[in-house]
């Protein structure tokens, strides 16, 4: 059992835990097994089991029974439910689609049925089954309530509210102004554009996953991976001096680990060069510049030359095409920097201190 | 706006709508003789109203987020008194202004400074640990040596320094938060971020 | 038995009955129709729905869920301030009051979990419209004003969090706000903000900032929590409200529930 738990405890350190879940989603998207009824069991019942077993560690309980912590042990079984259960509508959708059959959406929404009482009742019932849920949900747990203020000390860990814990997790990869301005901001924006970059006029109306893949994985990739996959690693994995602890280990204070971060100047100068870290710091970054020049100005451009890419760009068009893979590129950059921090301890690309400008 | 007639001559068909919808404002003389006139008559007065109203809607935005700055604190003052130098052992982190003013006073290698305690990452107070000899921000794990500097976490820049001095009157030591010193600058070498023990 | 449906039908055939209710239970097509029209609650709906938008395999009932939980919120929240003084020597024993003394005392629980909930709903709500793609012309503009509407909820429950004034409020607020300072141009200590000064006067400091526009001072205080507790109650659930009624209305405008077109 021991063992069991310190090789999963090994394994959901983020570099392994993060990887591993790229590679399971990557083959969910593909899977077709896992959309359908039976896969929809077996992967409920194995959450539940890993859930109810773990439980019995007094490590893994204490985090996991905060009573600010239960929505997401909630939000866990919902997101992925729905998930599934998007993914099994599409699924039967493409199969009807493929006999030549009208989507399920499709064959009923010719019958036009009164708002009374059909839409009326069913919201009502909604609202009272709603209702009872609240009421039982707030009899069985107390909001939470910590001692009073005090501006002096802070508890360790601080942590914002869970549904920003996402943010969060990416300051430890990004500067404050990058983490906590630019790539929300983005996101708002990312997510607003869409509608004015894909021009698929497919899939509009039904689920369906054949007639507009590519949308779907993206969406999906952002929505699951980076935003709550971080959001529970945040909550249940970030634990005293925001140190990542397996989900079996005890919250020590005094855990150390190293954190010897470097820029990517000091690897090129330094290392690689054996040359000191030049004075001005136009030549200094002058590295990290060029990489950040090329990844947003060159890398569109040669990506072109990709047949599949290419066809997005004939469909989209120049401006539609270099907009959302700006978006694109940007919510990459998250995965490369979590990758280049774990493996090269790469702290920034581009790190003027002089004007704050931190990358 | 152009002067010439000629040169603002539109197609003819916008002309003549334009001269349509310009016609109630002179119904008396005929449209055809002088729309030109009344017509730039028109637009200029039309430009410095909305140019009128522009300015005053931007200027009520303005008063509107100039009011959102308050212009009276209710905070404890940025300047305080710690008490005489000698109170300051050699090579020691001073925490019992931490509290109360937020600097932690560092005697180093013959320096005496300020350190403000508010971590350059997201602003959560550091705790001094004396047993590991550097500072450790609770909220995300930046670490800064003894004088400040950074060596860990997620950090980008060491702790800032409030200036220093020696009050003439009583000889006791005044530090002052309004005036920061930030080492990436080399502003830790002015005079007024030390004082010499 | 008989008196009551007696008293049954002279209720409904009262004139004040009457006054309110101008069509008794739809028993008709006609009175169906009626009924949508002539309620100012019911007439948020159309008279006749697709069938297909009226599964709830279809649309998991997540926006109506959504919307559900902003009236509890309200309802909830009104109740509360009718107990709660948004000052830093009052807030947190309100709090405790809440829990400890006041009658029915899960009205704060109610709340807060309303609100996680209500997170929640939100981001499923756009799942469902985005696997559905129902973000797709003509519906642009109503996917942009949801966008908002996503924002707005997180914002309203992030202002929310520092209300109680306790270790975890100031501290969560503390992190979450001081992302402020490293806004760039506008934070003291975000990119270019030393582009704005005039002769050596900077224009953006500690004093000056985003940060400090956004909590009223140079660390969390009474400043901040006035601050916040106005901008929850008050200035973003009402432009929340406006904007789930410009959501409502570009619903029924561009075609109704989605479906295949």
């Amino acid at each position: 059992m021991e063992a069991i738990k310190s090789i999963i405890n090994f394994l959901s350190y983020p570099e392994w835990s993060f990887t591993l879940s790229l590679i399971l989603f990557g083959l969910a998207m593909w899977s077709k097994a896992l959309w359908t009824k039976a896969g929809g069991w077996i992967m409920l019942i194995l959450i539940t089991v890993f859930f109810g077993l773990s439980l019995f560690d007094p490590n893994f309980f204490v985090v996991v029974a905060k009573p600010d912590n239960v929505p997401i042990v909630m939000m866990i079984y919902i997101i992925g439910f729905f998930w599934w259960y998007a993914m099994y509508k599409a699924h039967q959708n493409d199969r009807r689609i493929e006999a030549g059959e009208p989507t399920f959406e499709k064959s009923e929404s010719e019958d036009r049925i009164f708002t009374w009482p059909d839409l009326v009742f069913s919201e009502f019932i909604c609202m009272v089954l709603l209702t009872v849920g609240m009421v039982l949900w707030s009899i069985l747990l107390k909001a939470p309530l910590e001692e009073p203020a005090n501006t002096s000390v802070a508890p360790n860990p601080s942590k914002a509210p869970w549904y920003f814990l996402g943010l969060q997790e990416m300051l430890v990869y990004f500067d404050p102004w990058m983490a906590g301005v630019v790539l929300p901001g983005l996101i708002i924006v990312g997510l607003m554009a869409i509608p004015y970059i894909d021009t698929n006029k497919k899939g509009n109306g039904y689920y369906t996953f054949k007639e507009r893949k590519t949308e779907i994985v993206l969406f999906l990739f952002g929505f699951v991976i980076l935003w709550s996959e971080l959001i529970v690693i945040g909550t249940f994995l970030r634990g005293p001096n925001w140190n990542f602890f397996g989900p079996y280990e005890y919250w020590d204070i005094n855990k150390v680990e190293p954190l010897v971060n470097v820029d990517l100047s000091e690897i090129i100068w330094i290392k690689i060069l054996g040359v000191g870290l030049p004075g001005h710091w136009f030549v200094r970054e002058i590295f990290g510049l060029l990489f950040t020049a090329f990844y947003f100005l060159v890398l569109p451009v040669l990506l072109i030359k990709n047949k599949f890419i290419d066809g997005f760009y004939q469909k989209m068009g120049p401006t539609r095409y270099y907009v959302g893979m700006f978006l694109f590129l940007t919510m990459m950059l998250m995965p490369i920097k979590m990758y280049l921090r774990w493996f090269l301890n790469l702290k920034y690309f581009v790190h003027i201190q002089e004007f704050f400008l931190n990358l | 706006m152009t002067e010439t007639p000629e040169e603002t001559k539109p197609e003819p068909a916008a002309q003549a709508s334009e001269a349509k919808s310009a016609q109630p404002a002179k119904p008396a003389k005929p449209a055809a003789a002088d729309a030109e006139v009344s017509r730039r008559g028109f637009f200029s007065w039309a430009a410095v109203a909305w140019v009128g109203f522009t300015a005053a809607a931007g200027g009520c935005l303005t008063a509107w987020g100039r009011f959102m700055f308050p212009n009276v604190l209710y905070e404890p003052p940025t300047s305080f008194k710690v008490g005489p130098p000698s109170d300051f052992a050699p090579d020691a982190v001073d925490e019992r202004f931490v509290e109360s003013n937020g600097v932690f006073i560092v005697n180093d290698q013959g320096q005496l400074y300020a350190l403000i305690a508010i971590c350059t990452h997201l602003g959560c107070p550091p705790n001094w640990l004396e047993a590991q000899n550097k500072f450790k921000c609770p909220c995300h794990g930046s670490g800064y040596y003894r004088n400040g500097i950074n060596f860990e976490g997620p950090t980008p820049r060491p702790l800032e320094r409030a200036a220093i001095s020696i009050d003439p009157d009583d000889g006791q030591v005044l530090v002052d938060k309004a005036q920061k010193f930030l080492w990436e600058r080399g502003q830790w070498d002015d005079p007024s971020s030390f004082l010499t023990a | 038995m008989e008196a009551l449906k007696n008293l049954q039908k002279s209720i409904v055939k009262s004139q004040i009955w009457k006054s309110i209710f101008r069509v008794g239970i739809p028993t008709d097509n006609r009175k169906r129709a009626l009924a949508m029209l002539g309620n100012v609650v019911l007439h948020l709906h159309p008279i006749k729905v697709k069938k297909s938008g009226l599964r709830m395999s279809y649309t998991w009932c997540m926006g109506g869920t959504a919307f559900f939980l902003f009236l509890v919120e309200t309802i909830t929240g009104i109740l509360l301030m009718f107990y709660y003084r948004p000052t830093v020597e009052y807030a947190y024993f309100d709090m405790v009051d809440l829990r400890e003394a006041v009658a029915f005392g899960i009205m704060r629980e109610l709340h807060r979990w309303g609100a996680h909930a209500m997170v929640i709903s939100v981001w499923l709500h756009m799942f469902r419209v985005f696997m559905t793609g129902s973000y797709k012309p003509p519906r642009e503009f109503n996917w942009n004003v949801g966008v908002i509407l996503l924002v707005l909820t997180l914002l309203l429950s992030f202002t929310g969090y520092l209300l109680p004034w306790d270790q975890l409020a100031i501290w969560a607020i503390t992190v979450g706000s001081n992302m402020a300072r490293a806004t760039p141009v506008l934070g003291h200590e975000g990119p270019g903000a030393a582009l704005l000064q005039i002769g050596g006067t900077k224009l953006i400091h500690v004093g000056s900032d985003a940060r400090f526009g956004l909590i009223a001072g140079r660390t969390i205080g009474n400043g901040t929590l006035i601050r916040f507790y106005v901008l929850h109650c008050v200035a973003i659930p009402f432009v929340a409200a406006c904007l789930i009624a410009v959501h409502f209305w570009r619903v029924r405008k561009d075609g109704g529930i989605s479906g295949p077109m």
